[in-house]
Order: structure tokens, then sequence, then C-alpha cells
């Protein structure tokens, strides 16, 4: 399972179409297609063409059986202080990154920010270096540092491989291999590499195999689960599976539905042995004392 | 042992398939056949090394270049296919392969656009080439697929019996010389990427 969490989204589905294709052709399975937000979020989200991918006309492939298409959102955060609305983005996209520009807005994404991802822009340099403690907090909370290899490849500045290379080095380095994640950013099928050359330039990078291999594979599986256990169930513990069917027989019944289903976990559809009727099974208790009673009964009646 | 050591990797060209299709062609040329276009012709295997040169000391420098530069060699290379096996020094490979991945595009006067993809690292040649041929012979029934019901899949058939038994002769002839070389060969080992 080789996942590319980060494809951007471009307007030009032909395009697109074609980048997922090729990816699908180097045995990638699990592709997010991504947006970016800068600045302040307007309060209604739902204006937003996101919700295209699932549809499948805009992007007729053939294998999209086979490949797993997921909606993310990069935020930028330029500045500390605003606020990034996460739980509303939560609702509609499932991964939700940050992508920190300075020293402040990195240490906020690390420690505080409920995100999935933290997504550094590794062609610009940066002024200080890494330190483990930051990053150590963000990996043991959860959220995984992505490093992006496309940008580099393709740009004509000669500075961005370097400062790939640079800041590449410097994060294995630091995090010591764990909580990294590997994913082009590209904006056309050039950008793409298969999952065997970008394990080897983890390796070159100082990234031994089997750490790079998790960084396209088990890595991002967590960090696409970790999301949606966030988002589907409480604390990865409790999660409703069938929450039961809405009310529209009991309609016809005269009662107000609302009672009826007013607790979904709650009601009997929801238990894993389906019921033909709706009447719970007795429980053990019951049974013995119904079979003691009709017992008990079954003796009288013999003695009288 | 004082033997030189070489890993042969095998490369697949992949195009992007833009400048190929026009509009009217999507619905009838396969992206699959797209991405995997023959090379041009003059991407000769003398370009492909200076190329990897010029990759390689781009970006590992006078260092990498002098490591890389005397065991290195393109010993299969066809425009056709857009497959090529190079082979390089043991303890480089992975230079070089980070060369070939940085490649954008072919040489001047071409500048195609390519995406340089690595198969498989192997260290006897002989398990480099029936990795082309694989390749090959699933690339066609792959097309095949892709095309199933339409009129030219007969015509696909065919190129795809012709490989099989072209492939077989070639395992008969080998299966005569692989004798000799095994002795030799036993202890080479092989590494597989994939």
């Amino acid at each position: 399972m080789f996942y590319d969490l980060n494809v951007p989204w471009s307007d030009n589905s032909r395009e697109l179409q074609r980048t997922i294709a090729f990816l699908d052709e180097l045995g990638y399975d699990t592709v997010a297609l991504a947006h970016t937000l800068t600045g302040r979020l307007p309060a209604d989200l739902l204006i937003w063409p996101p919700q295209t991918p699932p549809i499948p006309s805009p992007l007729p492939f053939p294998t999209s059986r086979r490949l797993r298409i997921l909606r993310r959102c990069n935020i930028s955060l330029t500045d500390a202080a605003t606020n990034h609305r996460i739980p509303q983005l939560q609702k509609h996209y499932d991964i939700v990154a940050a992508r920190p520009t300075d020293e402040k807005t990195l240490a906020q994404a690390c420690t505080n920010l409920d995100v999935d991802l933290i997504s550094l822009d590794l062609t610009q340099r940066f002024e200080k270096h890494f330190k483990f403690p930051m990053l150590g907090a963000a990996i043991t909370r959860g959220v995984k540092i992505e490093l992006c290899y496309s940008q580099a490849l393709l740009s004509s500045d000669p500075n961005a491989k370097r400062n790939l290379i640079g800041n590449a080095t410097q994060l294995i380095r630091v995090s010591r291999g764990r909580g990294l994640v590997f994913s082009s950013e590209a904006k056309s099928v050039l950008g793409i590499r298969a999952p065997s050359d970008v394990i080897n330039l983890a390796s070159v990078w100082g990234l031994g195999h089997e750490r790079g291999k998790d960084g396209l594979t088990k890595e991002p599986r967590a960090v696409v689960e970790f999301a949606r256990l966030k988002r589907t169930s409480f604390k990865g513990v409790v999660d409703v599976i069938y929450g039961g069917e809405k009310a529209v027989e009991e309609k016809e019944t005269g009662k107000k539905a609302t009672n009826a289903q007013k607790r979904k976990a709650a009601s009997m559809e929801s238990t894993p042995v389906s019921l033909s009727e709706q009447e719970k099974p007795a429980s053990k208790r019951q049974q013995k004392r119904n079979k003691k009673a009709q017992e008990e009964s079954e003796k009288e009646k013999a003695d009288e | 042992m004082v033997r030189v050591k070489n890993r042969y990797l095998t490369v697949n060209y992949l195009y992007t398939g833009q400048s190929r299709a026009s509009n009217k062609n999507d619905a009838t040329f396969p992206e699959l056949l797209q991405f995997h276009q023959p090379t041009p012709d003059d991407f000769t295997a003398g370009k492909l090394v200076r190329a990897i040169r010029d990759g390689v000391l781009e970006l590992f420098g006078d260092y990498g270049l002098g490591m890389v530069n005397t065991g290195l060699k393109v010993t299969y290379h066809s425009t056709a296919t857009s497959t090529s096996i190079i082979r390089c020094p043991q303890a480089h490979y992975e230079m070089v392969w980070a060369a070939l991945t940085f490649m954008t595009k072919l040489p001047k006067p071409n500048d195609a656009p390519v995406v340089v993809r690595v198969v498989r690292v192997s260290g006897t040649i002989k398990k480099a080439e029936e990795e082309v041929i694989r390749r090959a012979r699933d690339l066609i029934l792959r097309a095949k697929m892709a095309e199933a019901g339409r009129a030219e899949a007969g015509l696909v058939t065919n190129m795809l019996t012709a490989v099989d038994t072209s492939a077989h002769k070639e395992r008969e002839r080998e299966k005569q010389v692989l004798v000799d070389v095994d002795m030799d060969s036993a202890e080479e080992n092989e590494s597989e990427s994939d």
C-alpha cells in the first residue's frame, strides 16, 4: 500500500486525471487531493469545488476501484494568532495539514493545533536548525512531518534543490527517522516518482531502507487512519457502525418519530445480531424464570 | 576477492503523453500506452551516459563523478521499448540512481519531458535482461486487456505470442550457456527493488 498524500488539486481536470492515472501506473494505492488555504477562512466553507472528487464524472479512469482518493486541505500558517476553524475543516476534508512558515507557527503547529500533518516548504532556508523536542512533541501526539519532493525536482532555481537536500537531511537526523511521511507535491505528471525512487532518495539523504519504506506505507497509513478515527468515532474507542434506519415507517403508525429514534446507538437495529421482530430476546435470567414458572404451573396442573 | 562488483539498473522512461494526444484522440489512445511511449531515436546510449555523468556531477560533484565514472556503462538501450540497462559500481549505485531520479527531460536537442523509473537493481545482467523481457510482455498483456473487445485484440495476441516464443528461444539458448557461467557467478548477490 503506497500513499501519496499531497497532490495539489487543479482545475484543469485533464491534467489532474493524467496525474492520477500516472500515480496509479507507478503503483500508488491511495492519493489525497489537496487544497491550499491562506489567511482568514471565510465563514461559509461549502461553496468550494473540493466536493467534486467523489463525483466520478470529471475524473473518469478505469482503475478507480483500486485507487482510493481522499480530500485534503493545507492551511498556510502565516500568523500565529488567527483562528483556523479546524473543526469545521475537519468535517469537509479527510486530512487537514498545516504549513508553518516560521518558528512560532511551527511551534504552535507542533504542540497545539489539531492537524493531521505538518508540511514544511523545504525549498526555503530556515534560520534556525530544527530541534528535536519540538518535533518530538508533534510525533508523540501523532502528528507526522511531511517531506514533499517534487518542487526541488522541477524548479529551475538551483537553490531549491540544495535547500531541499539540506532541510531533508536535517529533518531525518533530528526526527531520528520516525514520524516522516514522503509525498510529492506534483502539479503535473513530471513531478511524480515511483515509490522505489523516493525510497532511494531518502536513503541517499541518510534514512535507511526500512524507514524509507515506512515513510511511504506505514506512516501515511497511520495519518489517514488517525484522521478517520478523529472524525468518525469517540476517541477511537466507540464507533457507530449502523445507526438504525430513518423513521419512515413510524409515520404511518401515527407515532411520533422523534422520540423513537432519539438515541441512534441505543436503537435495537444497532445490535449486531439482526432480529426480524422488534422484540428484545429475553435475557437468560428471564428465560430461566419463565421456564421455572412454566414448570411450576405444569406441576400445579398435574397436582390438581 | 579482488573482483569488481557491479550493479545493473533496469530503467524505464515514462512520458507525460501530452504532446501526442490531441483532444479527439482521448478515448481511443489509452493512457497506459501514452505513458510507455517509445523514445525518440536520437536519444542514443552515448547521450544517456553523458546525461548520467552530468547529473552525478551536478548532485555529487567531482567526488561522485570520480567514484562512478569507471564502472558506468550502458549495456542495453532500446528506444522502441524505452528501456535501458545501466551498469554502475556496486558501492555507489545509489548515486547513479539518484541522478536518474533527478532527470526531468531528455538531453538537448530533444528536451522532451520524461520521468525515469528504475525498475530493478540486480547483480547479474541475466536477471536484468529477464526483467526487461518480463516487463515488455506484461505491458503488452495489459494493453491488450485495456483494449479488450476492440478489433486490434487479434493483432495484440499475435504480438504476445511472438514475444513469448522469442523469449522461450532466448531462454533455451541461455540454458546452454548458463552451466558454464554459473560457477563464477555463484557468489554474486542480487538486490531487488520494487
